[in-house]
C-alpha cells in the first residue's frame, strides 16, 4: 500500500477522536464546573468525568500505531 | 480491611440515662444508634429549658469561631452576640460575656488597622507620584498651584487635550508634565499662577480628570519638601499598626485559651444533648444502642460496669437482629497502606461487610503510576519532592497522605525507569550508557500494548474474584454469575493468545467449547443484561492501553526535551529551553499518571465488586479542636 495512505490513516485514528475527545470535554468541563460550585464534595466524580472521554484520544492513538506498525 | 463491629444495647434506671451518656462519651468508643421505637419505648426529647440551653451554646461556639483563634479574622466577626439565655454551667455565662467583649474590641481594633492601612496605601500611591516627578520640574514654584493628576487608561489621550484647552486659556503660562508610575497609571502634574486656579478648576471638572487628593496630614508645597514628609507619615503609619497588630495578638493570647475551653466545654455539652436524642425511654428505664468496634467492646462493658455496677447492663444485639448496611465503617490498614485510605475515601465508604479496596490500590495504583512515568530521572526528582512534602506537613494531614502515596509512586518510577533504561528521557543512555533492560519504549511499541492489557486483563480479574467473594456473601446466584463471566473472560484471553498463535493452536477450541458452555450459566444467572456486562468488561481490559500511550507519550516528550538542547544557536539557550520542557513533561507525568491511574481503579477495577454505602464510624466522645462541629450520627440514621 502506499506509504501516504498508511499515514494519513494514522492521522486520522489519532486525530478524529483527539476532536471528538476535545468536544466532549468542552461540554463536560463547563457543567462539571458549575456542578462543583454547588457541590465542591462532587471533586472525584468531577475528575472522572472528565477523564472518561480522554479514552478515545487514547485508543486512537492506540490505533494509530498498530497502524503504523502494520503498515511498515 | 473493615473491621467487626459489634451492635450493643445498654438498659437502666431512667434517672441515670445522663451519667451513663456521661460514661460513655468518656470512653470514645459507641457510635449511637437509635433503638427500635414502639408504644413502650418512646424517644427521649429535650425540654424547653434545655432546647434553649442548646441554642444559647451554638451561638457562644460560633461566636468563638467567628473570632479565629490564632488566626487573624479581618472582617470575620459576627454581628450578632448568643441570646441571652440560661447557662447551667456556672462558667457559661461568664465565657460569653468573655467572647462579646474580645469581638467587640477585635473589631474595634481592625476597624482603625484598615483605615490605617487604606491611608498607607494612598500614602504610597503618592510617594510614587511624587517620584516620578522629583527633578522634572524647576523647583522654585513660588505663587504657583499645583495640581496632581491621575489618568486612567482611557484617559492617557486626555494630556494632549488638556495641554491644548489651557494653551488656549493661559497661553504659556503653565506648565504640565506626564508620567507612567511603577503602579502602571499614568500621573501627571499641572503647575499654573495662583491666580488662575479658579479658571483651571473649573476645565479639570469640565474635562472628568481625577485630581489625586494629598494624604491626610501632608500639605501641598515643593515636591522636594513633600518627600521627608511622607516618609515621616510612613513611618508613623508602620508603627500605628505594627502596635494595633500586637495589641490584637496581646488580647487573643490573654482571651484565646479561655475561650477556647469554653468552645470545648460548649461542644462537649452539646455533644450530651444531641446524643440524649438517640435514646429511647420507658416510664422507668432508657435504652441506648449503638455500634463499636468488637475488639472494644469487652473494655466498654468493663468500663460501665466499674461504674454502674449492676444497676446497668450493657448486651450486645445478636447479628440476626441488624443488617450489615446499617453498621457504621472504620477501615483499617497496615502503616505502609495507610496513606492510600485517602484514595478510598475520595468515594463513598464502601459498605460494612464488603471488601476495602485500600490494600490492592496501595499495590497497583503506585505500579500504574511508574509504568507511565517510567524514568529514574523524574523519578528521584519525585522523591525529593515526597521528602520535602512529607518534612512540611504536619501528621494525619492531606498534605502528608499525599507525600507518602508520592514515595512508593517515586520508588516505582524509579525502578521502572532502570528497567527502560530512561534518565531524564534518553539522557541516560547517551551521557552514561545506560540500556534498557526490560524493553525500550521508544521503540518496543506494541510489546508495551501487550504489557499493558495484559496487566489490565490480571487487574480486572483480580477485581472480578473480589467480586465473587463479595456476592458470595449474601448473593450466592450472582457469585454464580460472576464466576461464569470471569470464566469467559479468562478463555476469550486463551482462545484470543491461541489465534494468534502465542498459545498453541490447539488451546483455541477448547477455549471456545468452554465461552460456549459457560454462557448460558451468565445469562441465567445474571439475567439477559449480562452479556452487554461481559463486553464491557472486555473493553474495561482494553481500556488499560491508556498506560502504554500515556507513557510513550512521556518518553517522547523527554527525548524532545533533550533534542531542543541541541536544536538552539546557542547552548545556553538550549540547555534552558530543554529543562523547561523537562518541567513541563515533569507537571504532566505527574498528573496524568495520577487521574489515569485513579480512573483505572475507580472505574475498571471498582466497577468489578466495589459496594459504596458505608456511614463513617463517628464515636460519642469529647470534643477536641479540628473536630467536626456536630461529629454524631445524624438522627434518624439506626
Amino acid at each position: 500500500m502506499n506509504p501516504i495512505w498508511i499515514v494519513l490513516a494514522a492521522a486520522a485514528a489519532i486525530s478524529i477522536p483527539a476532536l471528538a475527545t476535545g468536544w466532549a470535554q468542552s461540554r463536560i468541563g463547563p457543567a462539571v464546573a458549575a456542578s462543583l460550585a454547588e457541590k465542591p464534595e462532587l471533586s472525584t466524580t468531577a475528575i472522572l468525568l472528565v477523564a472518561i472521554p480522554e479514552t478515545m484520544a487514547i485508543l486512537g492513538f492506540v490505533v494509530a500505531v498498530l497502524i503504523l506498525y502494520r503498515g511498515a | 480491611m473493615i473491621i467487626p463491629m459489634s451492635r450493643i444495647r445498654v438498659l437502666g434506671p431512667r434517672g441515670r440515662l445522663d451519667a451513663v451518656l456521661g460514661a460513655i462519651q468518656d470512653t470514645g468508643l459507641v457510635h449511637l444508634a437509635e433503638p427500635k421505637l414502639g408504644e413502650l419505648l418512646q424517644p427521649v426529647s429535650l425540654s424547653e429549658r434545655e432546647s434553649r440551653q442548646a441554642r444559647y451554646l451554638r451561638a457562644m461556639v460560633r461566636e468563638v469561631d467567628d473570632l479565629s483563634l490564632g488566626a487573624r479574622p479581618g472582617s470575620a466577626v459576627s454581628p450578632g452576640a448568643p441570646e441571652a439565655g440560661p447557662s447551667e454551667h456556672p462558667e457559661f455565662a461568664r465565657w460569653a460575656r468573655t467572647a462579646g467583649r474580645a469581638r467587640r474590641e477585635l473589631a474595634r481594633l481592625d476597624r482603625r488597622t484598615e483605615a490605617l492601612e487604606r491611608e498607607r496605601a494612598e500614602l504610597a500611591r503618592f510617594e510614587q507620584f511624587v517620584a516620578a516627578f522629583r527633578g522634572r520640574l524647576p523647583s522654585g514654584n513660588a505663587g504657583m498651584q499645583s495640581y496632581h493628576l491621575m489618568l486612567r487608561g482611557e484617559e492617557v489621550q486626555a494630556v494632549t487635550r488638556l495641554r491644548a484647552a489651557l494653551s488656549a486659556v493661559l497661553g504659556e503660562g503653565f506648565a504640565l508634565e506626564a508620567a507612567d508610575l511603577p503602579s502602571g497609571e499614568r500621573a501627571a502634574l499641572l503647575l499654573v499662577p495662583n491666580a488662575e486656579a479658579p479658571r483651571v478648576e473649573q476645565l479639570l471638572a469640565r474635562s472628568g480628570i481625577q485630581e489625586m487628593p494629598l494624604p491626610a496630614g501632608i500639605t501641598a508645597g515643593s515636591l522636594g519638601a513633600t518627600l521627608p514628609a511622607l516618609a515621616a507619615r510612613r513611618e508613623g503609619l508602620d508603627r500605628e499598626i505594627a502596635e494595633l497588630q500586637g495589641e490584637r495578638r496581646r488580647l487573643l493570647s490573654v482571651a484565646g485559651p479561655e475561650l477556647t475551653r469554653a468552645r470545648a466545654v460548649a461542644q462537649d455539652r452539646l455533644l450530651e444533648l444531641g446524643a440524649r436524642e438517640h435514646a429511647g425511654i420507658t416510664p422507668r428505664s432508657f435504652v441506648v444502642e449503638g455500634w463499636v468496634p468488637a475488639a472494644a467492646r469487652d473494655r466498654l462493658a468493663r468500663a460501665l460496669a466499674r461504674q454502674f455496677g449492676a444497676e446497668v447492663v450493657m448486651e450486645e444485639v445478636s447479628r440476626e437482629e441488624w443488617r450489615g448496611e446499617e453498621a457504621p465503617v472504620v477501615l483499617t490498614n497496615p502503616r505502609l497502606f495507610q496513606p492510600f485510605e485517602t484514595l478510598t475515601r475520595m468515594l463513598p465508604l464502601p459498605r460494612y461487610g464488603s471488601i476495602d479496596p485500600t490494600p490492592f490500590m496501595a499495590v497497583f495504583f503506585p505500579m500504574f503510576f511508574g509504568l507511565i512515568m517510567g524514568d529514574a530521572g523524574y523519578g528521584i526528582v519525585l522523591a525529593i519532592l515526597a521528602a520535602v512534602l512529607h518534612r512540611r506537613s504536619r501528621p494525619g494531614g492531606t498534605v502528608r497522605a499525599v507525600a507518602e502515596i508520592m514515595g512508593p509512586c517515586a520508588a516505582f518510577a524509579i525502578a521502572f525507569g532502570i528497567g527502560f533504561g530512561e534518565f531524564f528521557g534518553d539522557l541516560g543512555r547517551r551521557w552514561v550508557g545506560m540500556r534498557p533492560l526490560v524493553m525500550d519504549r521508544e521503540k518496543a511499541l506494541l510489546p508495551f500494548l501487550g504489557l499493558t492489557v495484559a496487566i489490565g486483563f490480571v487487574h480486572v480479574a483480580l477485581g472480578m474474584v473480589l467480586g465473587i467473594v463479595n456476592a458470595g456473601r449474601s448473593h450466592p446466584r450472582q457469585a454464580v454469575g460472576r464466576g461464569a463471566a470471569l470464566v469467559m473472560v479468562c478463555f476469550v484471553a486463551i482462545a484470543l493468545l491461541a489465534g494468534v498463535r502465542v498459545l498453541p493452536h490447539g488451546f483455541f477450541t477448547p477455549a471456545v467449547i468452554v465461552i460456549l458452555l459457560a454462557f448460558p450459566v451468565l445469562v441465567i444467572a445474571e439475567g439477559i443484561i449480562a452479556p452487554i456486562e461481559f463486553l464491557s468488561t472486555l473493553s474495561n481490559m482494553l481500556s488499560y492501553a491508556r498506560i502504554m500511550a500515556l507513557g510513550t507519550a512521556s518518553v517522547m516528550m523527554a527525548v524532545v526535551a533533550n533534542r531542543l538542547a541541541g536544536a538552539f544557536g546557542g547552548v545556553v539557550v538550549g540547555i534552558l529551553f530543554g529543562l523547561l520542557f523537562h518541567l513541563v513533561n515533569f507537571a504532566l507525568g505527574i498528573f496524568a499518571p495520577a487521574i489515569h491511574g485513579l480512573r483505572l481503579h475507580y472505574v475498571e477495577f471498582f466497577g468489578k465488586f466495589y459496594s459504596p454505602g458505608g456511614q463513617q464510624y463517628h464515636p460519642l466522645g469529647h470534643w477536641r479542636p479540628g473536630d467536626a462541629e456536630h461529629p454524631l450520627p445524624a438522627k434518624g440514621t439506626s
